[in-house]
This record gives structure tokens, sequence and C-alpha cells, in this order.
């Protein structure tokens, strides 16, 4: 998945997308009181500068999907594993709610479910019946919306044809009004998305960790930033 | 080769991983391949679903939505990717829309009482109409809706036209400062559409268009192709208040409450004075204008009156003028003054400077609705149409109103004693899903269908510059009680009730009669260029469900520009309501801001509509004010400290939120909460700021001007943790560019993080006393006074 940080305005309908297609539990008043709230996505805000050249930064955050995801080799019944497409998974029914996989994400986004779920009994119409709800005790996180992967891969292959680009979206990748969330194949060359993995404004949370995410971003422009100074690479480079 | 030190830290990261992995197991790696044998739900497709488009009569802009369906229930609310307004998008609010249908607190039957003293009891929908009935046939009657334009507002009108009552529509922030200058500027009845999409530079002003502001959506799209444009397009906003607007701009000019029309004519005259506009351009703008007037809207004068510095003004003007094509427009808290209509009005003319009405990257003027009798514009009446309205009321002269998604009770100023009117009113008959506070005062309070249980239409306002009809069908049929006794909410069509009411007087029986009749009408137009075609008149009915509506690119507004009048008229200076005999506290000029997920109250009672956070704050469930941090710290006030905001018509308490975003002199408090009645998410949640406005109005339009109250702030000594998802997630300081990259033009990632890094090492190497202060106080320093995302 690629994040385009510049088209991010903040407006949180990648959130509430995510939340309903997924059956997230309520976040009560009290969940944000006790920083307990449940969001597989979430978009962070960040302040620079002081009033009147104050800016405010918007990124979304899911979980990366790591190549060498931390999460995984720490939990003690494979409860979170890499499967063949790439994507880190979480099976609940494996789970025991070690929480060590939440303590290893450096992203933190994984989330445990300290209580059992409840929706009044007509809420329970909209919840979504191709996503399992977590009991409590249950780690979970960002999917990928694997359930629309799914589906989209069983129609294409119902339909005898290749997936294809973009054809498959996730729920945050919909509602996201401007744009800037990409879903996509990074195997196949030619997708959008990995085309955007060619800008020149690519990167990824946290590289020195050697995480290898498969999700990655694409860097916020700001014309007021001056142009980092030739050499400032050999520089830092000589000075560690 | 020579390895960084960011490079070699990944490379060790990496190879520490694979050593965690293979030394901890001691097994071969092909054993580590655990894909689950067990199928999951999500590994499963369980049963077909079904999309059905349709359309939110009551939301802004008139986005077009589908809706998955399985086993009879909705699942899932989208974008219609085939609706020209929002192209597939939508907003966190119209997710909402599945909590209001199957809300565990709808109204589930008709309930009545004799007066007003009594106590609301069921009945059924047979003597509830027979009330409503006899109610109908007195002759003194209202009907109040929230602003719609599609075939409900119509019925509405019709119905009380023929009844010999009036007709007036209810919003809280009312626009009808907006569509009072875009009449004076582009001599528009209709809003117009801005290609922001095409346009190199957008100016606006006030309205926070991609979060909450006519039609968020759509604006959101278009600002997602700006930004990827191959010429990257630059924004710039002018607002009292950092909105998710203000913080997405490349430029923001934060203004001093009611001195947004100031700037404007401050660029107006940079533009001139600098010669950025041709000689046409220039007389088009200045000759109606009075000799010599903009020579008070120096930028020096402006930006001493406005509090946004010269620089600033002159950035913005230099950019507008020079950077084409440009679009200027504004809307919300600018409007929202005592001289709104002027303050409009010159942003509105500042596209005359540029040649932006209609060419591309400017100003689109919209056609007619498509529908013949159909407005393709709808605002509130006027707060001074609502005063004289409500005076009749207590007086007695009214002995039925009609209401229908209009909280009068919550969204009106307490100056009108809004609840007070309706309880002189002998039959008030009320329709909603879910208790509000105006319901509450009803005598005869009618379960109303959910939009998506309903038929109807919706004329997107503004139009995406082509004439457009959106088609509303029921998705979902009336949905089982939990308990299986009968039905979560017996309810009826708003629509359908007039027009059984009005016995056959509206030329239909249905809703659903009137949408395919309309259907039936378009079809017999004949148009090629509609984007639906069909050899009957059947299958082009179906299709313009199916596609969720009817549009034609071809039926495209006027393009010539208007020359339009003189509207610098007297004094422009903003003005507020007094604050000298309110009593202790610090003096500031109260900033209300339409909630992005609550919009002003209507979705409060969706739980997910509460619960997901505000862009700047972060806050959910509660109602916060917006300190600037030295304002904050003069009362000894920090975050969690609940404050009196007191106005000269009363006072609410909201919890401290001081960010550094926050202009100096202001308090910003989201509108929507403080609703007595709406469930139980939303019931006494917060207080209510639209209940202190002051009685002020925009001198031409007689529009509530919400934005010009001053109040005083006070420390109550109390406090609570303000409920919010900043904390939920810890940060920790670290170098700039983590995670938030940023590059300028042309910078290469790479480059920029090279260069963060060695400012950040940089910082450590000359700050002597690093060794007392410690890592965390430097980091502070790089990442701003509030350092990370908390």
């Amino acid at each position: 998945m690629a994040v385009d940080v510049d088209k991010c305005t903040g407006c949180q309908a990648c959130v509430l997308a995510c939340q309903v297609e997924n059956n997230i539990p309520l976040n009560t008043q009290d969940r944000f009181e006790r920083n307990r709230a449940i969001s597989w996505i979430r978009v962070e805000r960040y302040w620079e500068g002081e009033f009147p050249n104050v800016k405010a930064r918007f990124i979304p955050v899911l979980c990366q999907h790591c190549e060498n995801a931390p999460c995984e080799p720490v939990c003690p019944v494979f409860a979170t594993y890499h499967n063949a497409e790439g994507m880190n998974i979480q099976v609940y029914n494996r789970c025991v709610g070690t929480r060590y996989c939440a303590n290893g994400c450096p992203y933190i986004v994984r989330f445990f479910n300290y209580w059992e779920p409840v929706w009044p009994e007509s809420l329970r119409n909209h919840l979504n019946p191709d996503v399992t709800i977590r009991s409590r005790g249950i780690m979970e996180k960002c999917s990928f919306c694997v359930h629309r992967i799914r589906r989209g891969v069983r129609k294409a292959d119902s339909e005898g044809r290749a997936l294809n680009d973009g054809e498959i979206q996730t729920a945050c990748q919909e509602a996201c009004p401007t744009d800037a969330l990409v879903f996509g194949d990074m195997n196949d060359p030619d997708s959008k998305v990995s085309e955007m993995k060619k800008s020149d404004r690519y990167y990824t949370l946290l590289p020195a960790l050697g995480t290898s995410p498969n999700v990655f971003y694409l860097a916020k422009i700001d014309e007021d930033r001056e142009v980092a100074h030739a050499g400032a690479e050999g520089e830092a480079g000589d000075g560690h | 080769m020579k390895l960084t030190r960011r490079e070699f830290l990944a490379l060790s990261g990496k190879a520490t991983a694979g050593a965690v992995i293979f030394a901890a197991c001691g097994v071969p790696e092909s054993e580590l391949i655990v894909q689950s044998p067990v199928d999951l739900p999500e590994d499963l497709v369980r049963g077909e679903d079904a999309w059905y488009a349709t359309v939110n009569p009551d939301g802004r802009g008139g986005d077009g939505l589908i809706v998955r369906v399985m086993q009879g229930r909705a699942k899932k609310v989208a974008g219609n990717v085939d609706h020209p307004v929002n192209m597939g998008k939508h907003r966190v609010n119209e997710d909402a829309a599945l909590q209001m249908l199957y809300h565990p607190d709808r109204i589930s039957a008709p309930l009545f009482r004799r007066t007003h003293a009594g106590q609301l009891t069921e009945t059924t929908w047979d003597r509830a109409q027979t009330l409503m009935d006899n109610a109908l046939n007195t002759s003194r009657l209202t009907v109040v809706t929230n602003p719609l334009r599609g075939h409900l507002g119509w019925v509405a009108q019709r119905f009380a036209q023929d009844k010999g009552g009036r007709y007036l529509a209810f919003d809280p922030v009312e626009q009808g400062v907006l569509h009072g200058a875009v009449k004076t500027i582009f001599d528009a009845d209709v809003l117009p559409d801005f290609d922001i999409a095409n346009a190199h530079t957008v100016l606006s002003f006030g309205a926070d268009w991609l979060s909450g502001w006519v039609s968020p959506v759509r604006y959101g799209v278009q600002y997602g192709k700006l930004r990827s444009a191959s010429e990257r397009g630059y924004v710039i906003h002018a607002e009292s208040r950092m909105s998710a607007t203000a913080a997405s701009a490349d430029l923001w000019l934060p203004t001093r409450p009611g001195t947004e029309g100031d700037v404007a004519l401050a660029v107006a005259y940079v533009l001139i004075e600098e010669g950025l506009a041709s000689a046409n351009e220039i007389n088009a703008f200045t000759s109606s204008l009075p000799n010599g007037i903009l020579n008070a809207y120096r930028p020096g004068d402006v930006a001493a009156r406005s509090g946004v510095p010269v620089e600033m003004i002159m950035k913005a003007a230099r950019r507008f003028g020079s950077s084409r094509p440009s679009v200027a427009f504004g809307g919300g808290s600018a409007g929202a003054h005592v001289h709104g209509s002027f303050a409009l009005s010159a942003i509105y003319s500042l596209n005359t400077l540029v040649s932006g009405v209609g060419n591309t990257g400017g100003v689109k003027l919209n056609p007619d609705s498509p529908v013949a009798g159909l407005s393709g514009s709808a605002t509130g009446a006027s707060f001074e149409q609502w005063e004289e309205e409500l005076a009749q009321w207590r007086a007695g002269n009214v002995d039925t109103v009609v209401i229908r998604g209009a909280d009068l009770v919550h969204g009106m100023p307490d100056t009108v004693a809004a609840r007070e009117a309706l309880q002189a009113v002998p039959n008030v008959i009320v329709f909603g899903t879910v208790m509000d506070d105006t319901m509450a005062e009803a005598t005869l309070a009618l379960p109303e269908k959910s939009y998506l249980e309903d038929w109807g239409t919706d004329i997107p306002e503004p139009a995406p510059g082509y004439q457009t009809v959106g088609f509303q069908q029921p998705v979902v049929g009336p949905t089982i009680s939990a308990d299986e006794t009968g039905l979560l909410a017996d309810a009826r069509s708003f629509g359908d009730e007039l027009l059984r009411a009005a016995g056959g007087e509206l030329g239909a029986v249905t809703m659903r009669t009137l949408v395919e009749n309309t259907a039936s009408d378009l079809f017999n137009e004949s148009r090629s260029s509609g984007s639906v075609t069909a050899p009957n008149v059947q299958l082009f009915r179906s299709g313009t469900l199916q596609r969720g509506g009817w549009w034609d690119t071809q039926a495209t507004g006027p393009s010539t520009s208007f020359s339009f009048p003189n509207f610098i008229r007297g004094k422009t200076e903003a003005e507020f309501s007094s604050t000298s005999a309110l009593g202790a506290g610090i003096d500031l000029t109260l900033v209300p801001f339409v909630s992005h997920s609550l919009d002003v109250g209507r979705y409060a009672a969706a739980p997910w509509a509460q619960q997901v956070p505000d862009p700047m704050s972060s806050a959910t469930w509660a109602v916060w004010a917006e300190l600037n941090k030295d304002d904050a710290k003069s009362i000894e006030v920090g975050e969690g400290d609940i404050i009196f905001i007191k106005s000269v018509v009363g006072e609410i308490e909201a919890i401290a939120y001081p960010h550094p975003g926050v202009p100096p002199g202001t308090v910003g408090v989201p509108i929507g909460y403080g609703k007595q009645e709406g469930g139980r998410w939303a019931e006494g949640r917060g207080e209510n700021v639209l209940s202190i406005i002051a009685d002020q109005k925009d001198e031409e339009t007689g529009a509530l001007a919400w934005a010009a109250t001053g109040v005083k702030v006070q420390k109550t000594g109390r406090r609570l943790k303000l409920p919010k998802f900043e904390g939920t997630v810890e940060a920790f300081p670290i170098e700039p560019g983590v995670p938030v990259l940023v590059v300028a033009p042309g910078e290469t990632a790479h480059e920029a993080e090279e260069a963060n890094h060695h400012e950040y090492q940089k910082l450590f190497e000359s700050d002597e006393t690093r060794a007392e202060i410690g890592r965390d106080s430097i980091g502070d320093r790089i990442s701003g006074s509030d350092g990370a995302h908390e």
C-alpha cells in the first residue's frame, strides 16, 4: 500500500470506513479515556513551528505488513504469520493473548481486546458477515481487508481472468476522498502502487529498524522548506 | 563502500531480525510458513451481496452513495463511483447512516399527548393520521424542514402553500450570506462549482471546505487531483481557526475574526498595484467600486487590522495573481459576521481579477435544475425571518407546526427561546428517527423512515458544472425488532404522509410516484447526452436507479462573467457582542465551527459520529474548547481544565484544549454537542455552543452572525480528562522527518532524510547543556513546542 502524505487532509474517512468494514468494537468514551480505543488505521497529527507560522501535519498509520515483522517471531502460537501474498496475517482462533506481538511492534498498530465487544442487538444488523468478531483476549490489527481480496480473487477466477489493478480496494482506500491511499500488487511492475514506489518522495517508517514494511509513504511537499544543501549526505556520512 | 549511520542501522536491524528468527526457533525456514489450516470468515465468501445506489437528501453537497445489502440488511455505505459529485468517495457521517437506520433508540411507533404538559404515549398510525389531519385543517400552519433541494423539499413547500400556510427551512449555519454574495457577484441563483482540481492557486476564506463546508467530499476529491497534478497546486487559506483546511493549506493566513473581507481586498490592492492583473481585469473589478476605495485596504493597514503579517498577505496576493489559473471562494465563519455579505462579496469578486469566471481552474457557474419545478438551491430562512416566525408562535398566531429534519430547540440561540415558542403552538407535529430536543416538545411525534428506506431525489448543490439529479430509492425494507415481535420502527415517509394528507392535491400520492414521474419526464426529453439512455421508459427508470441519478455533461451553466455592483457600502469593520458586563475572565472571540462528524448535531445520535476523532484535536465524545497557549496560560488553564465561556446570552462549560494553532484572542468550540435528547449516545453530552450565540445579524441578509460573539473565558477550577485519540499511541521525541517526512519541491525523500539527520546531529553537538537537560528536551526543541503526537 502506498500512502501519499501530501494528499492527506486528516478527514478521518479512512478511520471510520475501516471501523465499519471490520466490525471494530464501538470506541466508547471510557476507552478513549483509558487509551484503549481500537483503530486499525489512525491519522496522527503533528505540530510544527510556532504561531503564526505553525503547521499541522497528518499521516495515516496502519499495520505496515513488514517483511521482517517483529511481531511474528515472538508469537508463541503462530497466531501471526506472513502469508504468501506478503501480508501479515492474524489468526484469531490461535491467539492466546500474550500481547508479545504488540510489545514487539514499533509502529504500535496492534490492538488488544480488553473487553468482549458489545453492540446493542439492533446494531448487529449492520455487522459485516465477512469479518470475524474478535472476542475478549484477542489481538487484532489491519488485515488489508483480506476478505475483500478473497472476494476479488474468486470473482476474477470465476470469470476466468486475471485480477485488474485497482479492482480490489481496501475500505480505507475506497473512502479516502483525496486518493491518498493506494492498494495494489507490488509484484506487478505496471500497477499504480509499483509506479508510486518509484517516486522520489518514497520513504518508509522507521527504516533503521530493518522491518521492510509493505506500506510505504510519499513525503509531504512544502514549498517553505529549504532544499537540502549540497553535500549534506556526505557530511552526515562522515560524521558517523 | 561507505555506509551512513542510518544505512548501517538498517542493515544491522535486518541481520538481527533474521538472527532472532532462526536462532530462537531452531527449525528449518520452511517450517515457519505457518499458513492457517483453518478457514476463517475472512477466507470465505459468505453469500452474495448487492449494492444499491441512492442519495442522502439531508447530506451537504448531494453525494451519490451505494449501499451494500446482504440478506436484507444494509452493511456498508460507500461513495457512488458513477456519481459526478463525489466520484466514489464519502465522508464520516455518511457511514453513520447505518447506525441511524438500526439505532436501538429509534422511535418505534407514533407518540401523542393532548397538551404540552402531558406525557408522550404510544398510539397507532391510524389514530396518529386522524390527529394529524385534524391539526392540518386549522388555518394557521407552518411547515419547517432542513434545507431540501429535491422532491421532499418540493412536497413540503407545496403542502404548506396548498394549506395556506408558510414554509421555512432551518439550518443553524445557514448559507444565506453565501447565496447572497454569489448572487451579487455572479448574478447566479445556485452555488457555482470551483474547479479546484485544475487550479494552480486556490485562495479560500473562512470555509473549512475539506471538512464540513458545502460539498466537502467533492472538494476533497478535487484537492487530491490538485496535489497530484503535474504542476502541484498551491492552497492559501484565510481563517480565524486552524481547521483541517487551514492545516492542509500551503499557506495559512490566521485572520482575526471578521477581517476576511479586508484581507481579500488587500489581495486585490496588491494585484492592481503590482500589475499582476491585466487592464481589462482591473477595469472589470473596479468599474463599480468608488474611486480610491481600495486605499483603505493597503496591505500594511489590513495587516494591522487582521493580525495577518504583511509579508503573508503579499505572498498570498503575488501567488494568486501570478500562478494561474486561480480561484477564490469563501464562506463559513468569514460570512457569519455583521458585515458578512461585504466579506463574501469581496472574496468572490477576486475571481474577476484573475479572469477566473467560466474558465478552467476557476469558477464554473452552474445551470438550473434539470427537473421542472425543483429548485437546485436551498438554504435556511434568515435568522431575522425566524425571529419573526417564532414571535408569531409565541403570540398564539400559529395553530399547527409540522417539523422534519430541523432541531430548532438545539439549533437556535437562547435569545429566541425556541422551546417556549413551540410550547405556545397547540399542535406540534414532528417527524424523526431518534428523539431530539425539538421532538421532545411535540404533541405528535411520528417515526420517520431513514433515507435508506425511502424514495426521493436530490439536486446537488453545487452541481458539478452541469445538470445533475440524484435518485434516492429504498435499499432495505423495514427491520424486524430485536425481540422479533414487530418492527424496529414502524416508520413512514414524511413525503408520503404529506402527500396523503394533501389528498391528491399535489399531483401524486407517494414519493415513489414523484420519482418515477421525474424519470419519465427525463426520458421524454430524449437527451442523447444524458447519462442514461434506454429504448423505453421502464428501462430508463431502472437505469437512473442503478446509476443513482441522471446527469447531462452538455447542459452546463453560463460561461460569461457578470459585472458586479458596488458591494462596499459604509463601515466594514468587524463588530462583536459586548463582554463588558460579563464579570471576570479574559476577553476572547467565540469561533464556533461545524463538527466534521456530527455536522450541526444531525448525526449526534450515532456512536460512530461521536467516536471519530476531530482532525485537529483528536477529541471525541465531549465538547472541547480550543485556546491559544498564551491565552490559556494567562488564566492558568491547561488541557483538561473545565472553563466557563460566557456571552451576553448565557454561559456554557467546555474542556480546555490549548494548542499551538489557535490564534490569540479566539476560542474555538465545535457545534453539534449539547443535545438534551438524542438517544443513549447523544443525550447530555457536553453543552451547546449555539445556545450562547449573541443576537447579531448580517446587515444585508439578516442571517445570524454566528461568529461575532464576544465572550469571557474563565477557569472553573474543575478538571476532566478530555477523551481523545491523541495519547492512545505513545510517541517519543525523535528527529525531524519521522514519521512525517517533508520535502521541498524537487528534493528527494533521501536527501531530506539525510539533511534532517545532519541537522539533528548538529544540534546534539552544539548543545553544551545536553548532558544536563537530557535527550528528550532536545527532541522537544526539534519537533516543536508540543513534541509529536503524544
